[in-house]
């Protein structure tokens, strides 16, 4: 079996078993929830990873996404698709007028700066009343094109299934491309990237611009989804909790965004399971949800700063090199 | 007073220095010279302290205080407070001696350091060495990007300080006819490594070591002509 | 007139909170290049710990003064955690100040439940220029202004506070003189814990705080010290100010609810403007 087939096994595998999970599942809220949200990851992931700043409102452009549906199919009569297609494109747009100034500065002036746009955002919603006033925006109609139309959970789990592999796939092409490697360049040394003519602030305006559309296409989705938009619905913990996703999982790495957004979906579920279970002082929910994850967050950025992905697959690389070389070490992947 | 035996410091994977020996004798004044990259500010920084030795030993006996490479002022503060600040270590931490050896600096007290010029902020960077009181004065590159009147002047001084008050001093420099001239022995740094030491008449008398590492002896001439 | 110089009093006294807290930004930035978010969360400890104090009966005076104490070892705490381990970049630094603040929620509502709340204040008011000033309001505005002004004194007067500036300045000339940057930025925290754990204190008896109050507070003081570039103390008072009373002007005349956008706008709008200055501040 030669190695570029070998190598899309595991990729195979895990699809597979992501394809048949929702067959199973009677409710598939979290599934979708789960995947939607590791598509804004794996954007923020790239970002974070590249550009080497934090976005601590990420949940902006997601918000900007939802409204941009749900103001427009409710208020304008616009055709769901064309929304829906919309809300990716107006979020990339503001990520990228938001970057401009914002990107030439340290990082956490954008971390604020888009925190502080989430939050507007949510002001916003609350107060002026084509955005929700208050109450937020109902009767958002279905997904699809005329007379055919979406019904039940199961196009939703795909529907979100299918746009992560999309995201994935664009996000390596970009990477690997010429453009990508302006990206890396500015990852490794800005100056030294500068100097050998990479237009570093394009190039991370550019990758800012892609998570912010990737978070706006999830939103949109989003929309369609749970037919419901409020401020509520973006609270800054959530954008939160999408950079420790892309922290735990590892930044800068595809397959890092996925496996975060997963495994902290599922554990911050764990924490709530049990929480709930009957019997338990409500204090053992509140120091779980609160506190342990919190702790999680602060050890992985103390003694795993580089995340699972990387950690765990430069592990696993070793471990083979050692089997294939013998006693020989493999530097190739080790930076100073 | 200060012995270096087979240091090697490394940066990540890159070694600067490279099984280094030097030692100075008390009351000394020696020089250690070298193009650029050669190593000679990472030998000076382990020295110092602020830099970790990969393998090897560095005896200092006593206290030892760099005048670093471009000064280095506290740019924001007054002459004044970069001197004060010189004595972190120590208790004494009144400036008079200093104002006393260095009178030009007292008059200078209470200007900003960033305001000052270069060979002025040299002065006050040897002044906040002294400060700390210390037995050992490491000078890194004391003539960079100073006009050669003024780096006589503060060559002077620290040979006067040398000769009369014994302070034993290590010199880092590029100019190597400065180097040689202010001390009677050196060694010199190329790649990490010492490849050549002894009295600086012998050195800067050898055409090989010259043409090989310090310039040519063409380009010898042409500073001696200059000057 | 009367209405005007209420909003003005009244946002005086919000804005020396977001300055005591900016200048918490500002002392922890300056010293290790460091955003603090638990600013914010650090104003809320002084609070909290204020109100348990006092019921404690402990008294006034004594209480507060406490709560400040306490909540600057909160601020030291915090800082082994973010700084402690050699090699921790400014990003995940800040991170990990937001992890802390996601921790510190858990014990709020732990120990205090989620009702927001209000300790004991002074009580009372005066009557300055025909109108009526609650007499808490003249309090935080002298006392913030006694901080600032030993603030001053700490960084301009006293040797330490020399040490940390020339840390600031200058970190390789300071270790060459002994000065340890990593012990400077653990003072700076807790300095910073105890900036924050004053405006705690003094604002929430008429401010009532609870466990989210640390997000809107600590983005009020970074709005404040981004007016200062996060490195000028004064421009921060300045830009606490602005930010206080324009908010109280813009809830007086246009409603309650514009108050928080004025001032999410006015700190991007200052970010955005002032964007070519504050890079030339960092590239120093």
């Amino acid at each position: 079996m030669n190695p570029p087939v070998k190598r899309a096994i595991p990729t195979a595998v895990v699809a597979l078993i992501a394809i048949l999970i929702p067959l199973f599942l009677n409710d598939k809220t979290f599934y979708v929830q789960t995947v939607l949200s590791a598509v804004v990851v794996v954007g923020l992931s790239l970002f974070m990873g590249y550009a080497g700043q934090a976005s601590l409102g990420q949940g902006a452009f997601v918000a900007i996404g939802a409204l941009t549906v749900a103001v427009s199919t409710v208020s304008f009569n616009v055709p769901p698709l064309i929304a829906l297609i919309a809300a990716p494109l107006i979020s990339a747009g503001l990520a990228y007028v938001l970057g401009l100034p914002l990107l030439r500065l340290r990082g956490h002036y954008l971390a604020f700066g888009t925190l502080a746009v989430l939050l507007l955002v949510g002001a916003l919603m609350g107060g002026v009343p084509i955005l929700g006033g208050g109450a937020g925006i109902v009767g958002i109609p279905s997904l699809g094109i005329g007379s055919l139309v979406v019904t039940g959970q199961l196009f939703f789990a795909y529907l979100a299934l299918a746009v992560l592999a999309v995201t994935m796939v664009v996000s390596r092409n970009v990477i690997s491309s010429r453009f990508g490697r302006g990206v890396r360049a500015v990852a490794g040394s800005e100056s030294a990237a500068a100097s050998s003519g990479v237009p570093v602030l394009r190039t991370k305006l550019a990758v800012f611009a892609l998570a912010g559309g990737c978070a706006g296409l999830v939103g949109g989705i989003t929309a369609f989804f749970i037919p419901y938009v409020s401020a509520e619905s973006f609270p800054p913990s959530m954008s939160f909790t999408y950079v420790i996703m892309a922290v735990i999982g590892g930044l800068g790495t595809l397959w890092g965004g996925v496996v975060g957004a997963v495994l902290v979906s599922v554990l911050v579920q764990a924490l709530n399971t049990i929480s709930n279970v009957p019997g338990t002082p409500p204090i053992v929910g509140t120091i779980l949800q609160y506190a342990a994850y919190a702790i999680i967050l602060i050890l992985f950025l103390l003694y795993m700063p580089r995340g699972l992905w990387p950690t765990v697959g430069d592990a696993v690389k070793r471990r083979l090199a050692k089997r294939v070389k013998g006693s020989q070490t493999d530097y190739s992947d080790q930076h100073a | 007073m200060l012995n270096l035996e087979d240091v090697i410091i490394r940066y990540g994977f890159a070694t600067a220095v490279d099984g280094v020996s030097i030692s100075v004798e008390k009351g000394e004044m020696v020089a250690l010279v070298g193009p650029n990259g050669a190593g000679k500010s990472s030998i000076v920084n382990a020295i110092s302290g602020v830099i970790p030795v990969a393998s090897g030993t560095i005896t200092v006996d006593g206290a030892s205080a760099q005048v670093p490479e471009g000064r280095q002022m506290f740019a924001n503060m007054s002459v004044d407070d970069n001197l004060r600040l010189g004595a972190w270590r120590v208790k004494d931490r009144n400036p008079a001696a200093i104002y006393e050896l260095l009178p030009d600096l007292a008059r200078m007290k209470d200007q900003k350091a960033g305001t000052l010029s270069g060979g002025q902020q040299q002065m006050v960077a040897v002044g906040r060495a002294l400060m700390a009181g210390p037995d050992l004065l490491l000078v890194d590159e004391l003539s960079l990007g100073l006009a050669p009147l003024i780096v006589a002047d503060l060559a002077n001084y620290l040979t006067e300080l040398n000769a009369s008050r014994g302070m034993t001093i290590l010199l880092i420099e590029q100019e190597v006819d400065l180097a040689f001239r202010m001390c009677a022995r050196a060694y010199v740094l190329e790649a990490g490594r010492i490849v050549a030491s002894g009295a600086s008449a012998t050195l800067a008398a050898d055409p090989q070591l010259s043409a090989a590492y310090l310039g040519g002896i063409e380009a010898s001439a042409d500073r001696k002509r200059l000057k | 007139m009367n209405a005007l110089l209420i909003y003005v009093v009244s946002g005086i006294t919000i804005g020396a909170t977001y300055a005591l807290i900016g200048s918490g930004f500002v002392v922890v930035h300056r010293v290790t290049h460091v955003v603090n978010f638990t600013q914010g969360t650090l104003a809320v400890f002084g609070g909290l710990i204020s109100y348990s104090l006092l019921s404690f009966s402990i008294p006034h005076g004594l209480a507060e003064a406490l709560a400040v104490v306490l909540t600057g070892l909160i601020g030291l705490v915090f800082a082994f955690v973010t700084i402690g381990k050699k090699g921790t970049p400014p990003l995940t630094a800040l991170l990990i100040t937001l992890g802390l603040s996601i921790l510190s929620e858990g014990i709020f509502v732990t120990i205090w439940g989620q009702s927001p709340i209000a300790p004991e204040g002074l009580d009372g008011a005066t009557i300055i220029l025909g109108a009526s000033i609650e007499n808490q309001r003249l309090l935080t505005a002298g006392i913030s202004a006694v901080a600032f002004i030993l603030l001053g004194i700490f960084f301009g007067r006293t040797y330490l506070g020399k040490g940390m500036t020339a840390a600031a300045s200058n970190p390789r000339a300071a270790a060459l003189v002994g000065i340890d940057s990593r012990r400077m930025g653990f003072i700076a925290f807790a300095i910073a814990g105890m900036l924050g754990g004053l405006a705690g204190v003094v604002t929430a008896p008429f401010s009532p705080i609870s466990f989210s109050s640390d997000l809107p507070l600590a983005l009020g003081g970074f709005a404040a010290a981004v007016f200062g570039g996060l490195s000028s103390p004064w421009l921060t008072v300045v830009g606490g100010l602005v930010l206080g009373i324009g908010g109280q002007l813009v809830a007086g005349y246009f409603g309650g609810s514009y108050q928080t956008v004025a001032a999410l706008v006015m700190l991007l709008v200052v970010m955005i403007a002032r964007h070519k200055s504050l890079s030339a501040e960092e590239a120093k």
